[in-house]
């Protein structure tokens, strides 16, 4: 089932801007020494700019042709339901109660309506709690990451289904928080402390530098995250996939509309 | 101010895109300077602009959690100079206790000397983010998101009713999860800790599935989707556009990470390829022809406010020194503060 189809031009579209995304991560580890981004501090906030746009154009080109007014519906009442359980997190360490909406929903609906889901939802709970700042980019891709390869996973039924689902919601939830960390990195520690990024060091060595940072600071966080993304798709894992499931087929996404006079 | 006016005439909120741009301008002056008068100064002028502008809206409350936060990145910051500062110049203060970590760890040291200068860098470093913060954080207090979110380009127009569903359908959520945790209760389930939350779960998913089919047919019934017929040319020329802008983006990012004649050449392609991108995100607006239900204004209030929010990130275009008293990014940030703080907009009404 697939609510929201992917054409190979917005496959395309989507891809080169996690591309993009993938560097406003992961740049520090791969920065040469002299390299434009460092020449000085303003321009790492390079990637705070350029993110949104890239995103903006990513949403744009997936809902240019096929996001019907079912598929907008779903995704709104989804998206509210993550952005209401997303203030349940708050002062839990590190849990994230929204994600097994993600991880169910682009099972059932595919990696399409799980990229757009995971930005609405994102969206909708920084401007519900008015926290729009200069990490919600990074966290929109994550979560957009979070809910398209969801959809990606293969086909399985029964126990093996769920067990795999909560097998990628505890990967998933992991690596959402290590690629926050990564982001907030050169952020957090400057240029010149010890736990810091070294602009052409190894990627290796750069690659210990952050596990030493994110040891210091947020792995407590991560792995809560992972456990409870992970029993909380165990938890309601059967019904809801259901309950999605029976939607999708009452909203039959994939019928052909056709309004051509005869 | 509003209180004051004349009868005929009443006050209206100023554009939300307006109070972004005067934050965003003023957030970028904070960027680009290491002076902390400065960056003290952009707080200041924040935080006034806030207390007088604000409103009694659920997100106005907003400010005082973003000064929070920018107070707790100060601390982390010198924290992290003092813990992890191993090859700061200069004399020592005082000297920690040292540890080295691992090989794998990247043979990290923790401790070692402290010296002023690295605490000063951490302190100048810190209260730079944390004055960035505060810049965003006045405006989450002073627009109104809904509003903001009226004026999403016309290509975005499925994602941004997509946000405004689910902005109005959370707060019903909330409600409907209570209302079923209240009837839990009273065939005395277990409403608290895990069993209780596939009891809860279910209900909520399924009333929410219910109404999204509901809002749907009400959708489609009232000619949502509706959109224009483009030319295949129109057509391609915005998928060209987009895909080639978005390969040039990768690219320039690429020779920004690298250095020598691929840096150089790495700015203009990415503003070339950002270019092409966004007039491919404007072309493909053009697709839904839709007018907008009594549309912000924006008239001279916007742009003064605007264009002095900007202005103050032009004066600091130069770089702002560490020491001394700068002259012109001050005078501009007070500009921007008189331009918030008296342009308050008004709808002019005939009296009955």
């Amino acid at each position: 089932m697939t609510a929201v189809r992917l054409r190979p031009r917005s496959a395309i579209t989507v891809g080169l801007v996690s591309v993009a995304g993938l560097a406003a991560f992961g740049w520090p580890l791969v920065v040469a020494p002299r390299a434009g981004l460092t020449q000085s501090g303003p321009a790492s906030w390079l990637f705070v700019l350029l993110l949104p746009v890239l995103l903006l154009v990513a949403l744009a080109e997936i809902s240019e042709d096929g996001v019907d007014a079912k598929a907008v519906a779903l995704l709104g009442v989804l998206g509210a339901i993550g952005a209401a359980l997303r203030p349940l997190g708050t002062g839990v360490a590190g849990f994230e109660p929204m994600f097994f909406v993600l991880v169910h929903g682009g099972r059932v609906l595919g990696r399409g309506f799980g990229y757009l889901l995971g930005s609405v939802t994102m969206f909708a709970s920084a401007l519900l709690t008015a926290g729009v700042g200069p990490w919600l980019p990074f966290q929109i891709l994550g979560a957009a990451w979070v809910g398209f390869f969801a959809g990606c996973l293969p086909r399985l039924g029964g126990r093996a289904e769920i067990a795999m689902l909560a097998g990628y919601g505890a990967v998933a939830a992991f690596i959402y928080g290590a690629l926050q960390d990564l982001a907030l990195w050169p952020f957090a520690t400057g240029v010149s402390t010890s736990i810091a990024y070294v602009p052409g060091a190894a990627v290796t060595a750069n690659l210990g530098r952050f596990v030493a940072f994110d040891l210091a600071t947020s792995l407590g966080f991560n792995v809560p995250r992972a456990i409870t993304t992970a029993v909380l798709v165990v938890v309601t894992g059967r019904p809801v996939l259901l309950a999605l499931r029976r939607a999708a087929r009452r909203a039959a996404f994939e019928a052909p509309v056709d309004f051509r006079r005869t | 101010m509003a209180g004051r006016a004349s009868p005929v005439s009443t006050a209206r909120r100023l554009h939300p895109g307006a109070w972004w741009l005067w934050a965003l301008g003023l957030a970028t002056a904070a960027i680009r300077t290491t002076s902390p008068l400065l960056l003290l100064l952009i707080m200041a002028v924040t935080g006034l602009v806030v207390a007088v502008r604000r409103t009694g809206d659920p997100w106005a409350g907003s400010y005082a959690v973003f000064l929070r936060l920018g107070i707790v990145v100060v601390i982390v910051r010198v924290v992290f100079w003092v813990v992890f500062a191993a090859q700061a110049p200069g004399p020592a203060l005082f000297s920690l206790p040292s540890v080295t970590l691992p090989s794998w760890l990247a043979g990290t040291r923790i401790g070692g000397p402290v010296t002023a200068d690295g605490l000063r860098a951490g302190l100048y470093d810190g209260l730079r983010l944390a004055a960035v913060l505060v810049c965003l954080g006045a405006a989450n207090a002073l627009a109104s998101p809904s509003r903001l979110l009226k004026a999403v380009p016309g290509a975005l127009y499925e994602m941004g009713v997509a946000v405004v569903v689910a902005m109005t359908f959370a707060p019903q959520a909330v409600t409907h999860v209570r209302r079923v945790r209240a009837a839990h209760r009273l065939r005395g389930r277990p409403d608290r800790g895990l069993r209780a939350v596939r009891g809860l779960v279910m209900p909520v998913i399924e009333g929410a599935l219910e109404r999204s089919v509901e809002l749907a047919a009400a959708m489609d019934s009232r000619g949502y989707g509706r959109v224009s017929a483009i030319s295949p040319v129109r057509r391609r020329a915005t998928a060209t556009l987009t895909i080639a802008g978005l390969l040039t983006v990768c690219v320039g990012l690429y020779g920004l990470l690298g250095q020598g004649v691929t840096a150089a050449l790495g700015a203009p392609a990415l503003v070339l390829g950002l270019a092409a991108a966004t007039t491919g995100l404007w072309l493909g607006g053009r697709r839904s022809p839709r007018t907008r239900y009594r549309p912000d204004p924006w008239r001279w209030p916007e742009w003064l406010v605007s264009v002095c929010g900007l202005a103050a990130a032009a004066a600091t275009a130069g770089g702002a020194p560490e020491t001394g008293t700068p002259l012109l990014p001050a005078a501009a940030l007070v500009l921007a503060l008189a331009a918030a703080l008296l342009s308050s907009p008004s709808v002019r009404r005939e009296p009955a």
